[in-house]
């Protein structure tokens, strides 16, 4: 599903990720651990192609995305979800319609998006703040409708960033419930964070990043 | 047809957003089109004037006292064989007396006093339309002067002459204040559109990152520039218009130019359709500079 041989990335002088090996399986659980400065966001940008490696190959379902023309990113984008610590959405859009712009920049029709966008925010728990700007939400709220539009066009990989950064504890517990299902509907996942307690809940493969080097890796093939 | 909805709410919602800086965008089309308006007003005007003028272009060949009927008609018969010829009419020494009292009727006395008629015959000759060019009509009629039994030749060239140079100047003016007006009005427009950009520029990139292309981030914006251009187009013409209607009642109720006021027209529909066409391409150039250098990054 997703690979990486002998990733490299720098931000001028600074090594952001040194010679990175790593396989992860279709439907796998990743979760990518170290502490701030570690390379674990990089990792993910490169994943999403907001950056180009300086060295080595990504493959993700069998192509090559460190080649992909500019042109081709926001479709490869539109396979995969991408979940932000701060949320971004767009505050002037209430929950449904923040929801529903992935579908919108696909060109659906407004019927299938009025019935996607209600099984995502159903999906979240979500269905019934629909009409809500995202500052008259709670900080778990806005994270759930952000993981609704995550899901909403079905992607085959999830990445989030730190999506537990600005949640408290039981927050933390309900979101990593809603990863987990994500999952066992066969999503794969890779969520980048340094919070003990999503590692400790999630019992998953972790995967450790330590100044821009692959530390550990619970159970992978890297 | 929901991402069409989509693309005209967010245009609206950015005209929206920097009311002030809209604002200063239309308005400075609208003026920076008026400028350019009022010498395509000018221009277009001065040459229906020109036209209409040489329209009327006449020769008058004047012709000796003492010529025959016979030697008159073999005059015209040659006349009425050169390319250049459309109408000839000949008004004779006593229909020339006539005219001048008819027109002149507080002269009578100079020519009461006169024994015999001092006016000549003449022959008023019309150059057809394609010979109508000022050195055209001067080289024929500076031909005729030769000719047997004529005296003097005259034609009403040189003001016209002198209105198509201004004509010219007019021209090249409208060309270089409408170049100067279009990059100001281009560069005003792109910096609202750049302000627009800066101010949503969290929902550009997070637009990016869900997958939207280039074009669909961009549409809106090109959409945003567009509409101020065309908008400022068409305030433009109004102004033209409201400015056009006041000076023309000015000129009537003057009556120093009896008259003329008639003759003066406002922009055909074409023109200030161009007009407001001019307005849009002004703005979707500004909108387009701006655009360049969004999405130069893949994020």
């Amino acid at each position: 599903m997703i690979q990486l041989f002998h990733v490299s990335k720098h931000y001028q002088r600074r090594r952001a990720l040194s010679d990175i090996n790593l396989h992860i399986e279709k439907g796998e659980f990743v979760l990518l651990m170290g502490p701030s400065g570690a390379g674990k966001t990089t990792l993910l940008r490169l994943l999403f192609c907001s950056e180009t490696p300086d060295e080595g190959q990504i493959l993700v379902q069998n192509r090559n995305i460190a080649r992909l023309r500019s042109s081709d990113v926001p479709y490869f984008r539109r396979t995969m979800g991408f979940i932000f610590q701060d949320f971004r959405l767009l505050p002037k859009k209430n929950a449904f319609d923040n929801v529903s712009i992935p579908l919108v920049v696909q060109g659906l029709s407004s019927v299938d998006i009025r019935r996607r966008v209600t099984e995502a925010l159903r999906a979240v728990s979500m269905e019934h703040k629909k009409e809500s700007l995202p500052a008259t939400l709670s900080a778990g709220e806005q994270q759930r409708v952000c993981i609704a539009r995550a899901i909403v066009n079905g992607p085959i990989v999830l990445l989030a960033d730190e999506p537990t950064g600005n949640l408290d504890s039981d927050l933390t517990s309900e979101i990593m419930e809603l990863f987990k299902a994500i999952n066992a509907r066969g999503t794969t996942v890779v969520l980048a964070t340094h919070n003990a307690q999503v590692v400790e809940q999630v019992k998953r493969r972790v995967v450790t990043l330590n100044q821009g080097q692959l530390v550990s890796d619970s159970g992978g093939k890297s | 047809m929901k991402r069409l909805t989509y693309l005209l709410k967010e245009t609206l919602a950015n005209i929206r957003l920097n009311r002030t800086t809209t604002v200063i965008a239309v308005g400075t089309t609208a003026f920076t089109l008026a400028c350019f308006g009022v010498f395509l007003l000018l221009y277009l005007n001065l040459k229906g004037v020109v036209s209409s003028l040489q329209e009327d272009i006449q020769v008058i060949i004047y012709l000796q006292d003492g010529l025959s009927g016979r030697e008159i008609a073999g005059l015209r018969q040659r006349l009425r064989k050169e390319p250049e010829v459309g109408t000839i009419s000949y008004v004779s020494k006593d229909q020339a007396l006539k005219e001048f009292r008819e027109q002149f009727p507080s002269e009578q006395d100079l020519l009461d006093g006169l024994r015999a008629n001092p006016l000549p015959g003449s022959l008023i000759v019309t150059i057809l339309p394609q010979f109508r060019s000022p050195d055209g009509v001067k080289r024929w009629a500076d031909r005729q002067k030769g000719l047997p039994g004529v005296d003097q030749v005259q034609y009403s060239r040189d003001w016209i002459e002198s209105l198509e140079i201004v004509i010219g100047y007019l021209e090249l003016a409208s060309v270089a204040i409408g170049a100067l007006l279009a990059a100001a009005s281009i560069t005003i427009i792109a910096s609202t559109i750049r302000l627009t950009l800066y101010a949503r520029r969290d929902e550009i990139e997070i637009l990016s990152l869900i997958g939207a292309t280039r074009a669909f981030i961009r549409v809106p914006y090109l959409l945003e520039g567009a509409i101020l251009g065309a908008t400022g187009g068409a305030l433009s013409v109004a102004i033209l218009k409201g400015g056009f209607e006041f000076f023309k009642s000015r000129l009537g109720a003057s009556g120093h130019f009896l008259g003329v006021d008639a003759t003066f027209g406002f922009l055909p529909v074409q023109v200030s359709v161009v007009l407001v066409a001019v307005g849009l391409f002004l703005g979707s150039t500004g909108s387009f500079l701006s655009l360049l250098q969004v999405g130069r990054t893949k994020s």
